[in-house]
């Protein structure tokens, strides 16, 4: 968003803009020309998180990755020394790196746990490219990305994966395992609870087969517990091979800080202006472990994770935040309805009106934290809480082509159209939802379960279905086929085959969930 | 981004009943405080150089409780240090000593108690977390609890519902702690109120002696765990205990029976760790 949100003091972007970018944008993990740091002897293992990428453009990405040989270490810096580390990396048009497009180098710094985010720039639109990184003679994992058509260009197809909840302990990324083995793949959305801050202990640790120390059975606070309990999440292979397979997109919902917390507001009693250093340190954990660009770098407890970019004319994708800019929850009935109350906070929202009342594209995508549809009034954590500003976002999503709404949250797969009002069975529809289920979060679960009458007792609700697995998108000019995958389990093992529970098709100009 | 935090300033040690409540200047920023490093060491001898042996706890905050203290009191020192992002380590602060407040639960003579004050509900009915029942045993909103006669195990709930809980039907709840006295007190009496956690949004906890207004609590605000958790000693626990100890006016209790009775008159319930009644001695 949002170059004119208003800078907090001391802004570090501000000092950005006044310094040329160049001293910190090195400091920053960026970009740094010359060797900026010693060239020691290292220990194995550097790249045991993976590799990343992100902010996809037509001409470039942002490249991530986290130097960990000890990626458990209990002081979160995942077993390096506190000195900076020169980080090369090449891109090339083939996986065996013969012909290198663009390389550069990156520092490695204490301060952002050894994580880099090189930005390459200069590349062919929708083309294939492959990175790595290298350190001394340790090389990465090879990661691959296909950068975004040009601006305006014709675009056949665009296929995209969405998932959300990974709480690990819960179960096996078998999700992730299939997700990644996707013949048609340009992107993956995360949408929410990329990690979970509870502790891990003997009563939630449900995934078989591991075992977890001391450091991670108490709840994440600090810093050093947020790197670590990333790393934990990140050591996933599957979750790796998604992330190296293609760029990643994110927003955040409530656990990468707190369960229900909004807003700068604790939900367990911790006055605001104590619980702005939480909100600091998690947002700077989400930078520190995500391929996002500069713009998502927290300044103290303010960051801006909202962005967006055009697939060409077939696709306009724009990420929310509908955690940090919420109105506190409702008290009672009429608080719950005043017309003021925000999701989006008024900035944003008048942003992403924007962005959709511009846009030249057949789809536009919001991908977001909670579910837009109405449900039941006392699901006041999603937009239910917040009934005026997702009328307000009904009305814009009105004004544009074949709107689409991306969400997590609820660890169950929602296929439902959108009412342009929902105080209106009559109102027809505006665009769709599609709500993916959780990768780990809940366990085995099972297809129906103690909620899904609150769900399926609308007629505009299409589909559920309470087992893990991942939601795969097919975007043509023509038709958006959404196709919802499960696996039956996922705390023994992550052996369990992908099952089609849905498919559906939405034809371009009918906002409809058509049974394929 | 590297630079070494500033020493801490501003240490502060704030009494109270069981725990020693240490505050202190925030950091800022930049370099972003990763966490607060707390070293006490027992007594009013400063601990020198902050020694790993000493280390008490870790915290975001510009903010820490010593919990668990003995009810009695007890006297800590402390030095606390910042941990930036990139793990530098600032200057310890100043020493502060505090001591903590004592509790009539240690400094009285027990008259009469329900549970036990260790900060947890378990032992206490329903817990700890099945209250749910509480709407369905108590229709009338209303507890009935005989010294002598009955459990806490079985006879007192280990949440008071208030007007702010839809699952008790949002109405206020009474507890009536009957109790007999054999004689007119002789020596001040104090009552111990030791609640293991609250909600979300505090609230008002009436208490009445033999239908007499005594004092309107006003309840802090809780992590609202307390329904579900039952043990606010487990290292890292949400769950956010407060302590009221209350000195009985004059006259209010009498020889023979006489009803102590807690409303939770506005917000949202409470977990009882303990009620007792004290009296002090010497």
């Amino acid at each position: 968003m949002p170059a004119s949100v208003a800078p907090a003091p001391v802004s570090r972007r501000r000092l950005l803009q006044a310094s040329g970018a160049s001293a910190a944008v090195i400091a920053l993990g960026i970009r740094a020309p010359q060797a900026q740091a010693e060239t020691a002897p290292q220990p194995e293992g550097l790249f045991s998180l993976g590799v990343a990428c992100g902010a996809p453009r037509p001409d470039g990405m942002v490249l991530w990755t986290r130097l960990a040989p000890e990626p458990l270490a209990e002081d979160g810096h995942g077993g390096m020394e506190g000195k900076d580390v020169t980080v090369r990396w090449h891109v090339a048009k083939d996986p065996e790196f013969r012909q290198i497009t663009a390389r550069g180098q990156a520092l490695a710094q204490p301060a952002l746990a050894h994580a880099v985010h090189p930005r390459v720039e200069g590349l062919e639109p929708a083309t294939d490219y492959f990175y790595r990184f290298s350190v001394g003679r340790q090389n990465s994992p090879v990661g691959r990305f296909r950068t975004l058509p040009a601006e305006g260009a014709e675009v056949e197809s665009f296929s995209v994966g969405v998932v959300s909840c990974q709480a690990w302990y819960h179960g096996h990324f078998t999700a992730h395992k299939h997700l990644a083995a996707e013949e048609e793949l340009d992107l993956v959305v995360f949408v929410g609870d990329y990690i979970y801050e509870y502790g891990i202990t003997e009563s939630n640790l449900w995934r078989q087969g591991v075992e977890v120390g001391p450091a991670h059975q108490v709840e994440a606070e600090t810093l050093e517990q947020y790197r670590l309990r990333y790393a934990l999440f990140k050591s996933d292979p599957h979750l790796q091979a998604v992330h190296a397979r293609v760029p990643a997109v994110a927003v955040w919902d409530d656990h990468e800080v707190q369960n229900d917390y909004l807003g700068g507001s604790s939900s367990t009693g911790v006055p605001d202006d104590l619980f702005a250093h939480r909100i600091a340190v998690a947002y700077r954990a989400f930078y520190e472990n995500m391929p996002l660009d500069l713009e998502a770098l927290p300044d103290g407890p303010d960051s801006d994770i909202t962005t967006g970019f055009d697939v060409g004319n077939l696709a306009r994708l724009t990420l929310l935040d509908t955690r940090q800019f919420r109105d506190p929850a409702p008290t009672d009935p009429e608080d719950q309805q005043r017309p003021e109350r925000s999701m989006l906070g008024a900035e944003q929202e008048e942003w992403a009106s924007d962005r959709l009342a511009d846009s030249p594209a057949t789809w536009n995508i919001l991908a977001n934290g909670v579910v837009v549809a109405a449900i039941t009034e006392d699901r006041v954590d999603m937009w239910d809480g917040y009934p005026a500003a997702r009328q307000r976002l009904l009305d814009a999503m009105a004004g544009a082509p074949n709107p689409v709404v991306l969400t997590g949250d609820i660890h169950r797969h929602v296929a439902t159209e959108l009412l342009a009002d929902f105080s209106d069975p009559g109102s027809g529809t505006v665009g769709v939802e599609l709500i993916c289920t959780s990768v780990g979060s809940d366990g085995d679960g099972a297809k129906t379960d103690a909620n899904t009458p609150d769900w399926l007792q609308h007629e505009y609700v299409k589909h559920y279905d309470g087992r893990r697995g991942y939601l795969h998108l097919r975007l043509t000019p023509e038709e958006l086929v959404s196709s919802f995958y499960i696996v039956e389990w996922v705390e023994a093992d992550d052996t369990a085959p992908k099952l089609l529970s849905a498919r559906f098709t939405t034809p371009a100009g009918d906002s409809r969930l058509i049974p394929a | 981004m590297s630079s070494t935090p500033d020493a801490v300033t501003g240490l502060t040690a704030h009494p109270a009943l069981a725990s020693i409540e240490l505050t202190w200047d925030p950091l800022g920023w930049d370099p972003l405080i990763d966490h607060f490093r707390i070293y006490a060491v027992a007594g009013e001898a400063s601990p020198g150089e902050p020694d790993e042996a000493d280390l008490l706890g870790k915290t975001v905050y510009p903010r820490f409780v010593h919990v668990d203290l003995d009810p009695a009191g007890e006297t800590w020192t402390y030095r606390v240090l910042a941990v930036s992002d990139a793990g530098l380590r600032g200057e310890a602060s100043d020493a502060m000593t505090g001591t903590s407040q004592p509790s009539v639960t240690a400094t009285g003579r027990e008259i009469a108690r329900i549970g036990d004050f260790d900060g947890r509900t378990l032992e206490l009915h329903l817990a700890p977390s099945s209250y749910e029942q509480i709407a369905v045993d108590y229709p009338d909103a209303v507890i009935e609890y005989e010294q002598g006669v009955d459990e806490p195990g079985t006879a007192w709930p280990y949440l008071l519902p208030g007007p702010g809980d839809a699952w008790a039907g949002s109405t206020a709840h009474r507890a009536r702690w009957t109790l007999t006295l054999d004689g007119e007190p002789s020596a001040p009496h104090d009552l111990a109120i030791w609640l293991a956690d609250t909600t979300r949004l505090g609230g008002i906890l009436r208490v009445r002696v033999n239908e007499e207004a005594m004092a309107d609590i006003e309840l802090p605000t809780g992590s609202t765990r307390g329904s579900r958790e039952g043990d606010a000693t487990l290292p890292d626990s949400p769950l956010l205990r407060s302590f009221h100890e209350l000195e009985m006016p004059e006259g209010l209790l009498q020889s023979g029976e006489n009803v102590i009775e807690f409303e939770l008159a506005e917000g949202g319930w409470v977990a009882w760790d303990a009620v007792g009644l004290f009296a002090r001695e010497g």
